[in-house]
């Protein structure tokens, strides 16, 4: 019996191993268009601590320059305009998508299948992820 | 005619209005729904620019066929290649229904300090064949903007690195080279799907 119950301690622990803090998903990365030299990232960062997380930098080591943008469209106007942080609310997300906020990776340098992005919370990393570049066809996005 | 027979007269006469009713009401809609259709189209004022060959073109450029007219620029990575993806979608959408009236999408650059020729063709090229890209000096492609309400502004940054603010608007020119209509936005493939055929007729 008392195996039994320990048997089954250990299995809910292992049924619930910690998340991490920080997570990224959905990434949207694509190689720059030919003859471009950059493009956009669009992605979802979930913060799963008890506070606000605020994402006040961004490099990746396949780009020169990462910034944080926001496109915003006004009386018809499109606007863009780069953002001082990301703010990633505490037991939220915080979503980059089209027509929103979003990366905006700047200067490519030897381009391969993937891309590294690190995140940096007042000069302290948070989180490195690599993802591989998303297939440009997407068409159908609306 | 016995009652017995007047009444199913009268009830298969009521069966059919009514049927005739639900299918009138569901004929194809007549009326663009997203577009702003002009009252009568205005034609696209006089300007000499280049297109992505680097060949001098003029406001006869539009003629001979539809188009559907962004302003927007290389450089920008969000808006302007979402926008065109739509425009390119709608239009392959339109193809594979059989529709052989088809616009041509053009991009005129708003940032012709960064949009050579060259560049504005590999950027046009990648949304589809048969797109048509226009660039050229700022006071040619402002007489352009400027007869059509559109509005564009480089905003301040550093020398490689900066903005264009710019009107989110998609412009429809007709054949005759005349600003017949436009969708403000957010662009949806499926609005230009259902509006276009209604604005370009045709097959």
């Amino acid at each position: 019996m008392r195996l039994a119950i320990l048997l089954l301690a250990a299995l809910l622990v292992a049924c619930t191993a910690p998340q991490p803090p920080v997570a990224v998903s959905d990434v949207e990365i694509t190689k720059p268009m030919p003859g471009m030299h950059m493009s956009a990232g669009f992605l979802t960062i979930t913060n799963r601590t008890d506070e606000t997380l605020r994402i006040t930098s961004v490099d990746s080591p396949q780009f020169e320059s990462v910034e944080i943008h926001e496109t915003t469209v006004t009386d018809g106007i499109s606007r863009m305009r780069e953002l001082d942080e990301l703010l990633v609310p505490a037991n939220g997300s915080a979503t980059l998508e089209r027509g929103g906020k979003h990366l905006m990776l700047m200067r490519p340098r030897n381009l391969e299948d993937s891309v590294t992005l690190q995140f940096y919370s007042g000069g302290s990393p948070v989180l490195s992820v690599e993802f591989s570049f998303s297939s440009q066809d997407k068409t159908n996005e609306g | 005619m016995s009652l017995r027979n007047l009444i199913i007269a009268v009830a298969l006469a009521i069966a059919l209005a009514a049927g005739a009713f639900v299918a009138i009401r569901m004929q194809a809609p007549t009326a663009p729904v997203t577009a702003l259709v002009l009252p009568t189209p205005n034609p696209v004022p006089e300007f000499s620019l280049l297109n992505q060959q680097g060949e001098a073109v003029d406001q006869r450029v539009f003629e001979g066929q539809w188009d559907l007219v962004f302003f927007g620029f290389t450089h920008c990575p969000d808006v302007c290649p979402t926008t065109l993806q739509v425009l390119a979608a709608a239009k392959k959408s339109l193809a594979d229904s059989g529709r052989e009236t088809l616009p041509r999408i053009v991009l005129v650059s708003v940032d012709p300090e960064r949009d050579t020729p060259e560049l504005l063709g590999k950027y046009v090229d990648y949304f589809g064949q048969g797109n048509l890209g226009l660039t050229g000096t700022l006071e040619e492609i402002r007489k352009l903007t400027g007869g059509l309400g559109i509005f564009f502004e480089k905003r301040p940054g550093d020398d490689e690195n900066y903005n264009v603010d710019h009107s989110a608007a998609v412009l429809v020119i007709d054949p005759n080279g005349g600003f017949h209509s436009l969708f403000s936005g957010p662009h949806v493939a499926d609005n230009y799907v259902h509006d276009l055929p209604l604005i370009m007729g045709g097959k």
